[in-house]
């Protein structure tokens, strides 16, 4: 081979570099996709908020999620503090696109539809965004490896996560996931704002185990790394593939006040 | 007719009693272990910076202690719960049964909400009782929400009230529908006609007049009401249809049962109680940032001091943070020839209407701005709160009319005030 063939060699193999870190990476979310699925998820939910100057926040909700990923059909109903008892959430997944989303304010007697543009805006109060409420659907992100790195003790594939333009808008520029090798479970994912270089937040997972034969996170923990404030939700009663009701994922539910579920 | 002003010890004895009978049928609070109880405590205070007349006071109080339970039997839910107060100024009411809320003014003790909601297939729900609507979804002027009661006794509150009556509602695939049928009425409750809440300006008479409560008989029927909502990808659009007695009241001043009194003359002031019929379409879109909404109505009425009239509203809401900007623009299409001053609830229009809340760490700020084209009034509202603690809330506000005196909001010239309100939620 003489140099000009050497030199074509060489090209062909970086530039496949980068298309293979993507199969790899991709073929990981998706095997961590299947390995995890779960019909459906309810706990209970303890949330600490924590301010920069030290002022600590309690909330609770209870929390039931049916399907996963880009199908998730998510409700969520605050009973505590009193201030927001009976503040319900409801998003519905849409493969490929955002999800739609509706919050329900008992002190208006209606529910409120969350437009796109408006998932910046913090979660009741909390350190998550109505965005960052949506379960990571690897189909709406490009995706690529960037190598491995150790995350409390344990060594981690790191993935770079692009949201897809035709993926419905996103608040982020891209997410660092970092993915357990042993059990390809994401443990931490930090995420950028357009044009930003450093993080603005970041979510933890700790405390993981197995429940009813599935791995779960039962500690998460988001940190505004700008705000300096942190909101963890410690998850109780964890139940994995529980029948849900007809009608439990409906707007006519997340409307109801009064019941529990 | 009444010219009589509660005095301020009987209305702490009154408001004792009422707290002590509230807390015996509820349980005390802070004992309470029920699941679903919930309930506040809060003392607030006004300090106004005019009056209209000498009986008008600086500084009115109002304490409030709620009550709430709610749960479930068996498949069916329930909520149950109760208001005492006590308030120092003469919006308050003497001790009585009223649990529709019919009475001119606040009794002391009151049923809030009493019902039972029954699913009778996965999607579709009965519930009886008294309870709670809500169908405009706006914080300002929608045509979807005027059947429903209010309670103006603090004008600037925009309190509802609940109904007693039936309600079935239902979703299949993305169309919903809700029926109500309130079995009897509960009037819009008016602030007292006399002083600074007069919802015309006398002061510019010839003779000083003081308006004064004559007869309000509510008619002991109600109204029914449907709707129908159906949601495709970014539109929603709903239709809804009403009929029966409008809550709102027709003010009629007799004149010519005009009193003298060592102030000048007292006019009695009647309520009458129009039927209506209505339609209403509301259509919003979600469009980038923003959900983009607008609604029209047709109203009829048989009453020449009500007529006919077409109301129509656009609207623009936008979050921003953790908080929501709302504009709405209303206005009645049909020149329709009544006093709209003494309609209340159509009396600001045309009128722009923009609210601002956001929810903060630290608690969450409101500014409301309402404009009244047609004399130039309009009312400014401002509050702030701080939650001390998850339970622990203080706010301070304030709520400035201003304007033509000829204007709802400008006649209550005298209403610029001030609050400040303590408030333990459990």
């Amino acid at each position: 081979m003489n140099r000009q063939g050497a030199g074509v060699v060489v090209l062909a193999f970086l530039a496949a570099v980068p298309t293979a870190r993507a199969e790899d990476a991709r073929k990981l979310l998706v095997e961590s996709e299947a390995r995890h699925r779960t019909k459906s998820q309810q706990y209970a939910g303890d949330l600490t908020v924590v301010a920069k100057d030290g002022k600590v926040r309690k909330k609770a909700w209870r929390s039931w999620r049916e399907g996963y990923a880009g199908d998730a059909k998510l409700l969520i109903r605050f009973h505590a503090p009193p201030e927001v008892k009976g503040v319900s959430f409801l998003s519905l997944g849409r493969p490929g696109k955002g999800p739609d989303q509706w919050l329900y304010l008992p002190s208006m007697k209606r529910e409120r539809r969350i437009a796109t543009q408006d998932r910046d805006a913090s979660f009741v109060g909390t350190d998550f965004n109505y965005e960052d409420m949506e379960e990571f659907d690897q189909s709406k992100f490009a995706v690529s490896l960037k190598g491995d790195e150790t995350a409390d003790g344990q060594v981690c594939w790191l993935i770079e996560a692009r949201p897809e333009e035709n993926a419905g808008k996103s608040l982020y520029e891209k997410k660092l996931l970092w993915l357990r090798k042993d059990i390809l479970f994401g443990v931490r994912q930090d995420v950028f704002r357009k044009g930003e270089k450093e993080p603005a937040k970041r979510l933890h997972l700790s405390d993981v185990q197995q429940v009813e034969g599935h791995w779960v996170a039962k500690a998460l923990e988001m940190t505004d790394l700008k705000k300096g404030s942190r909101t963890t939700i410690l998850l109780q009663e964890l139940a994995f593939d529980r029948p849900q009701p007809a009608g439990r994922f409906t707007l006519q539910n997340l409307n109801r006040e009064g019941g529990e579920d | 007719m009444t010219f009589a002003r509660p005095a301020a010890a009987s209305a702490a004895v009154d408001a004792f009693a009422a707290a002590l009978t509230l807390v015996l049928l509820c349980g005390v609070p802070r004992t309470a272990s029920g699941q679903g109880f919930s309930g506040y405590a809060e003392a607030k205070g006004f300090a106004y910076a005019d009056r209209v007349t000498y009986l008008d006071p600086w500084v009115v109080g109002w304490q409030t202690l709620f009550l709430k339970q709610e749960g479930k039997l068996g498949t069916a839910s329930y909520a149950v719960s109760g208001r005492a107060e006590a308030i120092s100024s003469y919006e308050r009411g003497p001790l009585v049964f009223d649990p529709a809320d019919r009475e001119l003014r606040r009794t002391p003790v009151s049923v809030r909400e009493a019902w039972l909601r029954l699913p009778v297939a996965s999607s579709v729900d009965l519930q009886a009782g008294r309870f709670f609507l809500g169908w405009g979804k706006t914080d300002g002027y929608s045509p979807a929400d005027a059947f429903l009661p209010r309670d103006l006794s603090d004008p600037f509150a925009d309190e509802k009230l609940p109904v007693w009556g039936a309600r079935a509602t239902g979703q299949f695939g993305t169309l919903r529908f809700d029926g109500v049928w309130a079995a009897t009425t509960t009037p819009w409750r008016l602030p007292v006609l006399s002083g600074r809440n007069a919802p015309i300006d006398t002061s510019g008479a010839p003779v000083p007049i003081t308006l004064v409560d004559g007869t309000s008989r509510p008619p002991a029927d109600g109204f029914g009401a449907m709707r129908v909502l159906a949601s495709a990808g970014e539109w929603d659009v709903g239709l809804w249809g009403r009929t029966g007695v409008r809550p709102a009241p027709l003010i009629v001043a007799r004149i010519d049962q005009a009193v003298p009194t060592p102030e000048g003359y007292a006019i009695p002031t009647d309520r009458r109680f129009a039927r209506e019929d209505a339609g209403g379409l509301e259509v919003s879109r979600v469009t980038g940032p923003f959900v983009l909404r607008g609604e029209a109505s047709i109203l009829s009425s048989a009453d020449p001091e009500l007529g006919h009239a077409l109301i129509w509203t656009l609207g623009l809401e936008r979050a921003f943070g953790d908080g929501t900007l709302l504009v709405t623009l209303a206005a009645n299409a049909r020149g329709t020839p009544v006093d709209r001053a003494l309609l209340f609830d159509r009396a600001l229009l045309p009128g722009l209407i923009v609210v601002w809340d956001r929810t903060e760490r630290w608690g969450g700020w409101r500014v409301a701005w309402t404009a009244a084209f047609d004399h130039g009034d309009g009312l400014l509202k401002s509050e702030v709160s701080d939650n001390l603690t998850d339970e622990w809330k203080v706010t301070l506000g304030a709520e400035a009319p201003y304007g033509s005196r000829y204007g709802p909001f400008g006649a209550r010239w005298a209403s610029r005030r001030v609050h400040f309100a303590v408030r333990q939620s459990w």
